[in-house]
């Protein structure tokens, strides 16, 4: 099996709870494969119907205007005479229980597993994403899972995950699912997260952020030739919704992809870890994480240690408390340390936990409270 | 840095300068036989719904008109070979109302078999088998005038890079067809301007999503450029027309435009429904293309590239 197929399926999902009523009527199963096609669409909840039946999605800032039976960027929403639907609410093509480290979410419940899913589509298009089969196609393009909301709640449970994480393409594409998931975690007593590229407009952030425990922002790069060039979106929006986030309380966390002589001067880092440090505050964890060439982007070289360590220590130097460096299993930089006193208080081997020393979410030498998601 | 300037991409960039210089020089070298150069059959006494018979002779005499050969079956002697394996990519995104007509692709399919082109070795295709169903054809891999059925996701394993695009190609295309033909329809297009010949290409890319900014350009030119070794021959069908609403069918945009037009050339073809759909929009009183701010400008890229000629000024009409 490939990544476009399922990545894996959790035992039981397919025992359903109550199937929404706006697919009651299709007879289909929780847990099983399925035709989008096959499905009722269902409207989207961020648009608005412009003349001549065409419509202008309000989700995120590509802002596309799309013709009857056009598709936006994302490929997974689609004008139907002049109303919009998406295409992939309760359609996971990837569903997989990992640790909540890979998200990476350094800063919520240690050691737990995470119920990660996703669907088909992405509203941009990164050079260098991991997960392009299944970011950059269709849902009639993969394989796909009915999991709705309830179901995938239930799921996660029977598989003894405390959490869930839309992931592994790009949740904004997927907002109404992830909002109803969101919804059943909680029922449930899930904690729902989110990995993001953070490009979405405010409203559909504010809608939804209160039900999240926690988001994940990969902020690509802070320089908008780059968003440009290599990702073909905008620098603003991101830091934008990234100051949403803070301003309701979720709790973030940051990744930067370092990609050897695009994005990793010193100069970039530097006006990147000032920012987060004036707009976001310096609590608010920064993953720099290593570079394997991918997709569109194979001429380039895997980003050498030194530079991601380069990277922590200017982001360190710049006033940020809990920077961490990714994708370097056994390297002291993936362990949490307090910033008050220096001791480790979480260390990390990959997305192993060695040890957890932190005492009701304080460092036990010091007292000094870290800031997080501990319960 | 980064893939921008790979030296693939950079001998690229040497050979599509060195075609475009010569596509200026007006030589008719490379894949367009006939740079320019459309072929156009009235089908006005056919009314809406041409037979195989009356479609197969309309198409026969546009395409020796665009090709300047004696007879139907030389011209398609002159562009494929027996050994050859044609795929036809037809436009079916808008349904039964406004697809190529399953008679004129069954004419073409007969006008190529007469030109030495077996039937098993004509595959005409869309994205899906389910749109071809919708739009009238029926599935079959085997036996009748040419096989039929969808790509259905059967993509390259790798994007290809051309240009600004970077997409998996149906394999289809990329692996089994050794020539191409576009058949497409005239209609207008909400963000591209013109939706013929060229644009129908995105239906073997399996992203076209990511390529709908800036009027589609210069994607809709980068995926005719990737396509060019392969594309012999476009084929429009122009019975009915769409001057505004597209790409969706919608009957008051609908025009019985009563034509078909056949170009060795690509861009020529397209540049020659445009200034039909803008002689509609002019009988309408509706604003140009160019006037409604969403012109094809991917005709001028795919002209600098060397695919063909653009400015529908300069295209040379021969009526059949």
């Amino acid at each position: 099996m490939n990544r476009r197929e399922i990545l894996g399926v959790a035992a039981g999902c397919a025992a359903c709870a109550a199937v929404p009523g706006w697919l009651a009527a299709s007879g289909l199963e929780p847990g099983r494969l399925v035709d989008p096609e096959d499905l009722p669409a269902r409207e989207a909840s961020w648009y608005k119907k412009l003349g001549g039946k065409k419509v202008e999605c309000e989700l995120c800032p590509q802002g596309c205007s799309v013709a009857d039976l056009e598709r936006g960027t994302c490929g997974v929403r689609e004008n139907r005479g002049g109303t919009y639907f998406t295409l992939v609410h309760s359609v996971a093509c990837s569903v997989h229980t990992d640790p909540i480290e890979k998200k990476p979410l350094f800063h919520v419940l240690p050691g737990e597993q995470a119920f990660s899913f996703a669907t088909a589509g992405c509203n941009v298009e990164c050079k260098f994403c991991q997960n392009w089969e299944i970011s950059q196609f269709r849902p009639e393009q993969v394989r796909n899972l009915y999991l709705p909301p309830a179901s995938l709640a239930e799921a996660a449970k029977r598989a003894g995950a405390r959490l869930t994480a839309a992931t592994y393409s790009e949740p904004v594409v997927f907002w109404e699912y992830v909002r109803d998931v969101a919804v059943a975690a909680n029922k449930a007593g899930l904690r729902p997260t989110v990995v993001s590229n953070g490009y979405i407009e405010a409203k559909p952030l504010r809608d939804v952020l209160p039900l999240l425990s926690a988001i994940k922002v990969d902020l690509k790069s802070f320089r908008e030739s780059f968003y440009v060039e290599q990702v073909r979106g905008h620098l603003q929006p991101v830091l934008k919704a990234l100051e949403v986030i803070r301003a309701v309380g979720t709790w973030l966390e940051i990744v930067v992809l370092l990609i050897p002589t695009l994005n990793d001067s010193e100069e970039e880092i530097r006006d990147l870890a000032r920012w987060v440090k004036e707009h976001l505050g310096s609590e608010v964890p920064v993953h720099f994480t290593r570079f394997h060439p991918t997709y569109r982007l194979t001429n380039l070289p895997p980003t050498p240690v030194r530079t991601l360590e380069r990277a922590w220590q200017v982001a360190r130097a710049e006033g940020l408390q809990y920077v961490y460096l990714g994708n370097v299993p056994g390297h002291p930089g993936e362990s949490t340390t307090c910033p008050g006193c220096q001791q480790v208080l979480i260390k990390r081997v990959g997305y192993r936990i060695q040890a957890n020393n932190l005492r009701d979410g304080k460092c036990p030498q010091c007292q000094r409270e870290i800031p997080g998601v501990w319960e | 840095v980064s893939d921008r300037y790979s030296r693939r991409e950079l001998l690229g960039l040497a050979a599509t300068g060195l075609l475009a210089c010569r596509a200026d020089a007006g030589r008719a070298e490379g894949p367009v036989r006939r740079p320019g150069v459309v072929g156009i059959a009235d089908l006005a006494a056919a009314g809406e719904g041409p037979s195989v018979e009356q479609g197969r002779a309309a198409l026969e005499r546009a395409l020796v008109a665009a090709t300047g050969h004696d007879s139907g079956p030389e011209a398609v002697r002159g562009l494929f070979t027996a050994d050859d394996v044609i795929g036809v990519k037809v436009n079916c995104l808008a349904g039964r109302h406004l697809s190529p007509r399953v008679e004129l692709v069954e004419a073409l399919a007969r006008l190529l078999v007469a030109g030495g082109v077996a039937a098993n070795r004509i595959i005409v295709f869309e994205r899906s088998s389910r749109e071809l169903e919708r739009a009238g054809f029926e599935i079959r891999r085997s036996g009748g005038p040419f096989r039929c059925f969808g790509i259905d996701n059967d993509w390259d394993a790798r994007p290809s890079v051309e240009g600004s695009i970077g997409s998996c190609f149906a394999r289809l295309v990329s692996e089994q067809c050794t020539a191409l033909v576009s058949f497409g329809v005239v209609k207008d297009h909400d963000l591209a301007g013109v939706s013929a010949g060229l644009k129908n290409w995105y239906g073997v890319i399996h992203n076209p999503n990511k390529y709908h900014d800036n009027h589609c350009d210069p994607y809709v030119a980068d995926v005719a450029r990737h396509l060019r070794r392969k594309l012999r021959l476009t084929v429009l069908d122009g019975v009915t027309a769409q001057c505004q609403g597209g790409p969706a069918f919608h009957a008051d945009g609908v025009f019985p435009l009563a034509r078909v037009a056949v170009s060795t050339d690509p861009v020529a073809a397209d540049a020659w429904a445009w200034a039909e759909i803008d002689a509609e929009r002019g009988r309408r009183k509706l604003p140009t293309l160019e006037q409604d701010r969403r012109a094809p400008r991917f005709l001028a890229t795919a002209s600098g590239y060397g695919l063909g000629v653009g400015d529908p000024a300069r295209i040379e009409r021969v009526k059949a």
